[in-house]
């Protein structure tokens, strides 16, 4: 493009940004801003979708956003949401160090920011960090793993992408029950990103090195799927499978008996409860709460599957 | 030294230069050889039939992607977008089985069967494939960048379609006439499953053609000199376009695999295939700036590719390490391809 | 010309074409007749090419129109000429290096078995059958990109004969071509002309033109300057036509005496993987002030002396000496920098960036003459390359045009100019006339001998007999890698040097 050609482009782009920017002023509604990781996985879908309601419910209008757990991509979100003159950002954040940062900038921009479902490594700047317990969790899934398996075997486990603070809790949750049981053994370990395929694709594998596999244990819901493909493609019923996070999937294998249970994280909840107090920061100047809180996750297995639907769980 | 001295110690160095030729030659081939050989040792259960035909299932999905990329590489160009019209396909297929097609003014949902809905996945993909052939002759646009523009077209469509959500459990059911669709995945033929009958029929195919016939003769003639063959008569535009139509042809097949393997299909399926199918295609031989290449040594690459993985897996071996071995290799392929031109271009000299 | 000939199968009417900036061709009238040879002549930019290009489909004329058998045509592309039975052997080499002998014969149109099956055997037997006729001997499963660029060319004459022809078109067909090579396809002309194809010749050696051609047609600046028959014609009267003078390229004598020995070669070896050697112990003496012309066949091993000389051959070995200064074993950056430079035989390959204008192309090897500081002063750029496009009279439209829109000719210019501007002590010039008219050859010459008479060593290969009389003051022959002979002034006669070079090869097993 010749020089003058790019002068003009920008010269279009600003101009756009600050009607837009002026636009959003205008409108008398203040704007709540949701970050999710991408909504390709159900969880994190759930929790832009109750918050956006919430939010909508409490007379805010919404932008919902993907960083599609890239850093860099969710900075440049945070700067839209800064340019928008939002009031408040709901954030499930793309990594515990590269996110503080962006948060900081918004804070400094007059922006509060809500984080749920995982944290960042400082305190103080965000307004407040909801988070499930994840070891909690992982505790509840470990311990009724070790049930189902007659706490004795040997087990896969396949951990969730190295960069996410939960897949190293969740382990850690699962390590701190299952090791306590001598005659648990664990033949393989391998990370399987949260991703289905990855996870279908290596348990294949894993079952061909050991073929004396009796259970796997997964970081999240939609590896189990993938470990449950697997299993059947290898006519493996045998192998008892558990998972974490709640998934309509996951829940409909355990009323088909194909996994034994799942951990479900109260998503729906802490997004919710994320903008009820964005809502009251906004109006009274604080939370009234402290900045970290942790909702305890609830074990779904055989007994309360049918009960549960988006990550959320009735009666 | 005698003049018959001479004539010796230049027979014996000619010699040792067609050894080390016949080597490079065959080095994704011997490399092969060894990752296997390697792994036999260091990995538990390597070598038994059901783990060989597992990693064969595996390898099979790239090497379907490897071949329609390969064909695209020898014009002298490149698809970044298969990936995603592997993800795509299988939304389609899964959408297909799950919803079927909504009339709403005939008040009718049609169920079109296992075999219609291949036909139309099949189509879909070649259809990607035209767009992309489109705008690379016609509207001139570098085929790296049309076909990054159709990875996130492709990949967005297959996001729109569920709204981001899977499409379950894709195994039909009788009333509506559209059972089977998990045989792509876990049928067999004689005891080998269906992916890897697949991938061998569609490697033997993709062979003739590229050898055999005058499409693939101009497909390596546009790579190698493209006014020159435009001079011969050669159409490039319709090999171009054909090309690309092929490359999305695989992308569909390998689309219908995946989800068929894994009884659903997920919006995110297929990221990053692209980066596997054009590593194999390198690692076979194919030259990134056209040309040169073939299929055999495609398939061969993926072979490697696929074996190295797996293996790494059985062994435990982190996935750090893996993608860091992963890498070396690919880069020790182009490597090993530059220094046997080289020996090549100093025995002609 | 007479309407009514009744040889003439294509005629060419009032053809006009324009490209943005230039006029290519301006009303043109040209007859083509069968069983005859019709030569073409003119300057590099005067038409020849396009005009040739009209007629084998590749381009589409602006105005005017063409006739074949007396019907109006128009060729839509090279595949519907070919199908009106017109073949074209093209100037620049267009072949798929990638691609076998057999292979780029056939492009396009391959033998099949129903239609998919290429059946190959049949097209190396064919294949095996032209070379036959050719006479040469390259195997039909050779890759072309490892062809030297004469059997490139006796390759691109082959895929003209391969379907029957009834025009043949050959544009420069024997650049590259040794003399045996050329009598050989004289004898293909011949034996085409008998069995009533007419064939339209175009070349620069004016020599061959007058003992192949039956009806001359002199082109200057897109139109039609002059024609003759094979009774009138004489060399000199071409050139008149071509340049409006008389001379042949006289020889200047050097304004001053020759000097000290600048450039020494010692016991220089290259060898081959087969054994044989590329360059067989050459010791050669250059000396300042003086022209040297390196004569031999194609094969002889010039080629490879210059490229081991410039540093581009790694296998080579033995002692360059440039003012002393060993430079065996050096990059060719440096030896640039010690002041040889080399301007290479294939120059769409070796000598220009296609993606640069003409300045650009220019100025590549010389960058620091126009370098202030760190960034290019495009003034004295500028001036520096009007100096060089006006001395060696680069007809172009300007500095900034794209390289690719000049002739071939012109583009040699670039070629040598892009040298000339780096300052060298020592000039290597690879078939410097190669492609080009005889105009352009005056002026590279001519410059050749100014640049020696300012105390520069010249050196430069040809396979042309004239040529080395024409400006050097030293005769070197090779033949099979070695020096043959060493001849000057009234020495270097032409009995002499052709017996020089063509000496039995040393090495070789008695036939």
């Amino acid at each position: 493009m010749t020089l003058t050609r790019r002068m003009a482009m920008l010269a279009l782009a600003s101009a756009t940004t600050m009607l837009l920017a002026v636009g959003a002023h205008a409108a008398d509604q203040k704007l709540i801003v949701i970050i999710t990781p991408s909504h390709d996985n159900p969880f994190f879908a759930a929790e832009a979708s109750a918050a956006d309601a919430k939010a909508k419910a409490l007379g805010y209008t919404t932008q919902v956003y993907s960083h599609d757990d890239d850093a860099s991509k969710q900075d440049q979100l945070f700067d839209s949401a800064i340019a928008a003159h939002a009031s408040a950002i709901i954030l499930d954040n793309a990594g515990a160090d590269a996110s503080i940062a962006a948060i900081k900038k918004a804070k400094d921009a007059g922006i509060p920011s809500f984080l749920i479902d995982r944290e960042i490594n400082a305190t103080g700047v965000a307004a407040v960090q909801i988070v499930s317990n994840n070891y909690q969790g992982a505790t509840l899934g470990a311990q009724a793993f070790v049930t189902a398996m007659g706490e004795k075997g040997n087990y896969v486990e396949l951990t969730g992408k190295q960069s996410d603070t939960n897949a190293g809790i969740r382990s850690k949750g699962y390590h701190d029950v299952i090791d306590q049981y001598p005659d648990m053994k664990m033949v393989a370990q391998q990370s399987a990103n949260w991703d289905q395929n990855e996870a279908f694709s290596k348990m294949e594998s894993i079952l061909q090195a050991h073929p004396e596999v009796n259970g796997v244990i997964a970081g999240n819901d939609t590896m189990a799927m993938g470990a449950i493909a697997a299993l059947k493609a290898a006519g493996r019923k045998d192998v008892i499978v558990t998972g974490f996070d709640g998934s309509n999937d996951v829940r409909d294998a355990v009323l088909a008996g194909t996994a034994k249970a799942t951990v479900l994280q109260p998503a729906a909840r802490e997004a919710e409860y994320a903008v009820e107090l964005a809502d009251k920061f906004l109006k009274d100047g604080k939370t009234g709460v402290d900045e970290k809180i942790s909702m305890d996750c609830v074990l779904i297995d055989a007994s309360n599957a049918k009960n549960l639907d988006t990550f959320a769980l009735k009666g | 030294m005698t003049v018959t001295g001479v004539a010796i110690e230049q027979q014996s160095q000619r010699a040792r230069s067609s050894a080390l030729l016949l080597l490079l030659k065959l080095r994704t081939f011997i490399a092969l050889i060894l990752v296997f050989g390697f792994f036999a040792v260091m990995a538990p259960n390597f070598l038994s039939i059901e783990n060989i035909v597992i990693v064969s299932k595996h390898v099979a999905i790239n090497a379907i992607l490897a071949i329609g990329m390969t064909f695209v590489i020898l014009t002298g160009g490149i698809d970044l977008s298969v990936g995603s019209i592997v993800g795509l396909v299988g939304m389609i297929a899964g959408g297909l089985i799950d919803y079927g097609i909504h009339l709403p003014m005939f008040g009718v949902i049609i169920y079109p069967s296992v075999f219609e809905l291949t036909l139309m996945a099949l189509l879909v993909g070649a259809l990607i494939g035209g767009i992309n052939g489109i705008l690379i002759t016609r509207l001139s646009v570098a085929p790296f960048i049309a076909t990054l523009g159709m990875l996130y077209v492709a990949r967005g469509a297959a996001l729109l379609l569920s709204g981001g959500a899977t499409f379950p459990n894709l195994v039909g059911s009788p009333q509506l006439g559209n059972e089977g669709f998990p045989v792509y995945g876990d049928g067999r033929l004689l005891g080998i499953p269906y992916p890897i009958i697949i991938m061998a029929v569609m490697a033997v195919i993709a062979a003739y053609v590229a050898i055999r016939t005058p499409f693939g003769r101009r497909v390596y003639a546009v790579g190698g000199n493209e006014r020159a063959a435009a001079l011969s008569g050669v159409r490039v535009n319709r090999i171009k376009l054909a090309v690309y139509m092929i490359s999305g042809f695989c992308a569909a097949v390998a689309g219908l695999i995946v989800s068929s393997q894994l009884v659903a299909s997920h919006p995110a399926n297929g990221e990053t295939f692209e980066l596997s199918a054009i590593a194999a295609a390198v690692l076979g031989g194919t030259s990134l700036s056209g040309g040169r290449g073939s299929i055999g040594g495609t398939i061969i690459g993926a072979f490697v590719i696929g074996v190295l993985g797996d293996g790494l897996v059985m062994m435990g071996v982190s996935e750090f390490w893996q993608m860091v071995v992963k890498g070396l290799v690919i880069i020790a392929a182009v490597v090993l391809d530059q220094l046997q031109r080289r020996v090549a271009a100093s025995r002609r000299a | 010309m007479k309407s009514d000939d009744p040889s003439i199968i294509l005629r060419v009417e009032g053809v006009t074409k324009t490209f943005p900036g230039t006029v290519a061709l301006d009303g043109v009238d040209f007859a083509v007749r069968s069983g005859a040879v019709s030569v073409l002549i003119g300057e590099n930019g005067a038409g020849k090419s396009t005009l040739m290009k009209i007629l084998a489909g590749v381009e589409q004329p602006t105005a005017g129109r063409l006739l074949l058998d007396g019907a109006e045509v128009h060729f839509s592309s090279i595949r519907d000429a070919a199908q009106h039975g017109i073949g074209i052997v093209f100037q620049e080499l267009n072949l798929c290096p990638n691609l076998t002998v057999a292979e780029n014969i056939f492009l396009g149109r391959d033998l099949t078995r129903v239609r998919i099956d290429i059946d190959q055997s049949a097209q190396r037997a064919r294949t095996r059958e032209l070379f036959k006729r050719l006479e040469h001997d390259i195997d039909p499963d050779t890759r072309v990109g490892e062809l030297m660029i004469g059997e490139q060319q006796i390759v691109e004459i082959a895929k003209a004969l391969v379907e029957d022809v009834r025009i043949l078109i050959m544009d420069e067909p024997t650049s590259a071509l040794s003399a045996t090579e050329v009598e050989v396809l004289f004898r293909v002309i011949d034996e085409l002309r008998r069995s009533g194809v007419a064939v339209i010749y175009i070349s620069h050696r004016l020599e061959e033109l007058v003992r192949i051609g039956d009806y001359f047609t002199v082109l200057r600046d897109g139109r039609v300057q002059a024609t003759a028959t094979r009774e009138t014609i004489t060399v000199p009267w071409i050139i008149r036509q071509m340049l409006g003078t008389e001379d042949i390229i006289a020889r200047r004598p050097p304004k001053v005496a020759a000097g000290p020995a600048v450039l020494d070669v010692a016991d220089l070896c290259l060898p081959r993987m087969t054994g044989r050697m590329a360059v067989d112990h050459v010791n050669l003496s250059f000396r300042s002030g003086e022209v040297t012309a390196i004569y031999g066949l194609l094969g002889a091993g010039r080629t490879e002396l210059f490229e081991s000389l410039f540093g581009l051959r790694s296998g080579a070995s033995g002692s360059v000496r440039l003012k002393g200064v060993e430079l065996a074993g050096r990059s060719v950056t440096r030896r640039i920098k010690a002041g040889l430079l080399l301007v290479p035989e294939d120059r769409q390959r070796d000598g220009l960036v296609p993606n640069l204008s003409v300045g650009g192309n220019l100025g590549l090897a010389s960058l620091r003459r126009f370098t202030r500081y760190f960034w290019l002063s495009s003034k004295s750029e500028q001036s520096l390359l009007s100096e060089i496009i006006a001395a060696l009279r680069i007809k172009t439209p300007g500095a900034d045009a794209p390289i690719t829109a000049l002739s071939g000719g012109n583009q040699q210019k670039v070629v040598i100019g892009k040298t000339l501007l780096t300052q060298p002590s020592v000039l290597l010039l690879d078939e410097p006339s190669r492609g080009i008219d005889v105009g352009a050859k005056a002026e590279v010459f001519s410059t050749m001998r100014d640049l020696a008479d300012q105390g520069l060593t010249v050196v430069f290969s040809t396979s042309d007999l004239k040529e080395t009389h024409a400006v050097a003051d030293r005769v070197v022959v090779m033949a099979h890698g070695r020096v043959t002979a060493d001849l000057r002034g009234d020495a270097a006669t032409d009995e002499a040097l052709v017996l020089a070079s063509t000496q039995y090869d040393p090495h070789s097993v008695a036939a």
